[in-house]
């Protein structure tokens, strides 16, 4: 049982993977985005004076800003491309349930994603100089956890929303900035007013970033940080469940109105 | 198996599908289309049943309700005896289903590696997948090609891949949207002896094609549906039995020479039926007869005076019987 | 002759209006403003606030160069992708089988873009005056009008370039994408042009909008004709230049195709 699910695992992420891989340029997309969007806040703030940028929020932040781009491009464009090739019809119209293939493509795309956290953690120790000696490793490590899990919930919520009409990739689209704006991706959430903050508090993704930001600049492990872990969780999990429900109303509706296929 | 108290693989009964559109920029409107307009039919098990109708009929929304890819508006489906809106899944795993042409694979991944991925999502065990993959690629022909991305390959052997795919895993019904269209003669004649075997292996199988006389040579029993309604059902001997004797009488003639050829056909007797296409500088007349002789022997001194290019009589073909009842609106 | 001018000007509204139509078959009033709106208006709060977070004090500078940067949209990635679409699409050969002129058939592609891109800021400017409430009082709107009109222009000629390189590479969208973002950087749009590192400074200046986007920032500050002027002239040159270059390439890249046959499939 465990074997088959794996199994099925690992060729949905293959054949994602190899789906995808259209060039080395394409790839790119997971870096450049961030990188001009930090490069940005460094100008700003060489403008008004700082030469040096801030590592957690305007070097890292671009690492997360890759990941969440990568899961909104690369989830609406994973379904487009089964809608396209006609796919997605044998995909449901299989005994496998819709909702695990989707677990498991947001789940590489989120892996895939990661890379550009990678690829700022290097500009941070090799282009700006920076060290990581006063992080909160195992604060860091849960807290990096709980972000990839909110990640996920949200790429398995979103796909939801991706297969019920073919025109829905526009709306997914259109929530990729929204998100990063409200969840304070190159800046903390208290620059946001406090009703944007309200809002962002929706979101699993606000409360495992914002629990990462404050171990990497050294938080300890008290009841602060736990408690926002507990609401990264718990928030997660709702979107998991919320997931859950929908799924089956997307797979009778997709079939009422022929929205399978995009021809 | 899904067990089952009758031998019926497919029963339906008043089926209806309706889309619903919206158009308008500024104020929405909503149209309504009726893809299938109440069909009732059966399959039994074991037999190959043909679904035929020209393009937008309404045989691919009927397949894809009987493959549980769309739910009907109004209506019922039993699939081997079981309900097909409460035991969706449990039956999935019983059917395959191929929509034709390019769709439906992924181009940039080999047919080994296509056929792996869907093993996969009907859960095939791993030791069986290998040897099964094995199996089907030598049955459709494509055992030396099994490593090529699918891209690499022409629209026949695409189709022979999708027919791999749906015996993946072994299922006992077989859905089948017109699977040798845009395939070259030889490969359509090779796609059809395959059918064939599967149908001799005990598989149900429904086809749906506008080729005439591929339904005339696969089909136990076929149905004509036309305009989302089935308006003829019958095996294809009993279809065409149920048309007259009637033969055809084909000459080609100039447009300069046309009018001697109509003075002539205006004493055929008045149940004969005469059409005219023109081709470029040529006329094909086509006429529709009881009494092929007596048409002939009028025409034949148009031919020794160079009239006509050509004469000719055939017999009615499963395409006449398709072409009359599409016509006629049913038998 | 005037048969001939009456073809022509068929073929470049037809051209125009079917190639914009089918790239943004918009379903609804919702779904227009959602895609012309939608992206742009959150990337300009996302920096608003990063700048706010790094100190630098002026929110309006962002403000305005990000709803300048609007017709980017329609000029830049429209028409490349109108262009590039051809190719995916198919209907490259029959585009270059006809005997239709070339230049309508390229140019033709711009102007409901254009339209579309001017519309686009004119919508969204008056509404962010309202919301930062600017005062119009001190300005020249036929002038303020005018550069808006001249950088819905300009923006295409970077489009059309890179419309011709999707024909030549299936990777061209990933590079407009790019050039695309980085005119964030470049042209003036959130980081005033003198305060860029030296060695970025120059690229702005042969880069079009640049010269526009200021000459607008002048305009909303209350200037006169005799301040802009030069910009706009220089604006205007350097979209010249970068028009004559794309149908330039458009051409060399047809010629080439009817001898290699490149542009057929991807």
């Amino acid at each position: 049982m465990i074997g088959n699910f794996l199994r099925l695992g690992i060729r949905q992420m293959n054949v994602q993977l190899r789906m995808r891989v259209l060039s080395l340029w394409s790839l790119a997309l997971f870096f450049t985005q961030p990188a001009i969007f930090s490069a940005i806040g460094m100008l700003l703030a060489r403008a008004v004076g700082n030469t040096r940028p801030d590592l957690v929020y305007t070097v890292l932040g671009a690492g997360i800003m890759g990941m969440w781009s990568g899961l909104v491009f690369t989830s609406t464009y994973d379904i487009r491309a089964d809608r396209r090739e006609g796919t997605l019809e044998l995909i449901v119209g299989s005994p496998t349930p819709l909702r695990r293939v989707v677990g498991f493509r947001s789940l590489l795309n989120i892996l895939a994603g990661s890379t550009s956290m990678l690829a700022a953690v290097a500009a941070a120790l090799f282009i700006f100089d920076y060290s990581f000696s006063g992080i909160n490793i195992p604060g860091v490590v849960i807290s990096f956890s709980l972000l990839l899990l909110a990640l996920w919930c949200m790429g398995i919520f979103l796909a939801n929303i991706l297969a019920w009409s073919r025109l829905s990739g526009t709306f997914v689209d259109l929530l990729e900035m929204p998100i990063a704006l409200l969840c304070g991706f190159m800046y903390p959430i208290s620059v946001l007013p406090a009703w944007m903050q309200q809002i962002s508090a929706v979101f699993p993704i606000r409360w495992g970033l914002e629990t990462l930001q404050d171990a990497l600049k050294g938080s300890l492990i008290d009841s602060a940080l736990v408690n926002k872990w507990l609401i990264a969780l718990g928030v997660s999990f709702v979107y998991y469940l919320l997931a859950r429900w929908f799924d089956r109303k997307v797979h009778d509706h997709i079939r009422i109105t022929g929205e399978l296929h995009s021809i | 198996m899904l067990t089952s108290t009758n031998d019926r693989a497919i029963e339906t009964h008043s089926l209806v599908k309706t889309f619903h559109t919206k158009h308008g920029f500024l104020t929405r409107t909503t149209r309504s289309t009726e893809a299938v307009r109440g069909i009732t039919f059966h399959v039994n098990k074991g037999e190959l049943f043909g679904l035929l109708g020209p393009n937008g009929a309404g045989k691919t929304t009927t397949v894809k309700m009987l493959s549980t890819l769309l739910i009907p508006t109004s209506g019922s489906i039993h699939i081997f005896g079981q309900d097909i809106l409460q035991h969706t899944r449990d039956i999935r795993k019983h059917i395959g289903f191929t929509f034709g042409g390019a769709h439906g694979l992924y181009g940039r991944l080999t047919a080994i590696e296509n056929l792996r991925y869907f093993a996969e999502l009907y859960a095939l065990p791993p030791r069986e997948t290998h040897n099964r993959i094995r199996e089907l690629l030598e049955l459709v022909g494509l055992r030396d090609r099994g490593n090529d991305r699918v891209e690499t390959y022409s629209s026949g052997m695409q189709q022979r891949l999708h027919l791999a795919r749906v015996l993946l895993h072994d299922p006992e019904l077989i859905f089948l949207d017109e699977p040798t269209v845009g395939i070259d003669p030889v490969g359509a004649r090779e796609l059809r002896s395959t059918i064939k075997l599967l149908k001799n292996q005990g598989k149900t199988i429904l086809l749906t094609t506008h080729y005439m006389a591929e339904a005339d040579e696969l089909c136990d029993r076929l149905a004509i549906i036309n305009h989302g309604q089935i308006i003829a059902m019958d095996s294809p001997s009993s279809l065409k039995s149920k048309l007259t004797s009637d033969a055809f009488v084909e000459l080609k003639t100039s447009g300069e020479n046309l009018p001697s050829v109509k003075n002539v056909l205006a004493q055929l007797d008045p149940d004969s039926e005469v059409t005219y296409n023109q081709h470029a500088f040529v006329w094909e007349v086509n006429i529709r007869t009881r009494q092929p002789g007596v048409v002939m022997e009028l025409l034949a001194p148009l031919l020794s005076s160079n009239l006509i290019q050509t004469l000719g009589v055939r017999n009615q073909t499963m395409e006449d019987v398709y072409v009359s009842i599409i016509q006629n609106g049913g038998a | 002759m005037i048969k001939r001018l009456g073809h022509l000007f068929r073929l470049y509204f037809f051209q125009a209006w079917f190639s914009y139509r089918s790239l943004f078959a918009w379903s609804t009033p919702f779904s227009y403003a959602t895609s012309k709106f939608g992206f742009p208006f959150f990337a300009m709060l996302f920096f608003v606030f990063m700048g706010k977070f790094v100190g630098f004090l002026d929110p309006m500078f962002i403000v305005i160069g990000n709803i300048l940067m609007m017709p980017t949209t329609n000029g830049l990635y429209g028409i490349s992708m109108t262009i590039g679409n051809e190719r995916q699409f198919g209907a490259m050969s029959y585009l270059l089988g006809s005997p239709a002129p070339r230049a309508p058939l390229f140019l033709g592609r711009a102007f409901f873009h254009i339209l579309d891109g001017f519309v686009t800021v004119l919508v969204a400017l008056p509404i962010a005056m309202l919301i930062f409430h600017i005062d119009f009082a001190e300005v020249n709107l036929f002038m303020l009008a005018c550069c808006l009109v001249l950088l819905s222009i300009t923006t295409t000629g970077l489009g059309f370039i890179m419309g011709t390189v999707s024909l030549l590479s299936r990777d061209g969208w990933m590079f407009t994408n790019t050039l695309g973002q980085l005119l964030y950087i470049l042209i003036g749009v959130n980081i005033p042009i003198e305060r860029l590192p030296g060695f970025l400074q120059p690229l702005s200046g042969y880069l079009p909008m640049t010269r526009g986007i200021l000459a607008t920032r002048l305009a909303l500050g209350g200037a006169g004709w005799s301040e802009v002027a030069s910009l706009l002239a220089g604006e205007i040159l350097v979209a010249a230049v970068y028009m004559v270059f794309g149908y330039t390439l458009f051409r060399l890249v047809e010629r080439a195709s009817l001898s290699t046959g490149s542009l057929d499939s991807i």
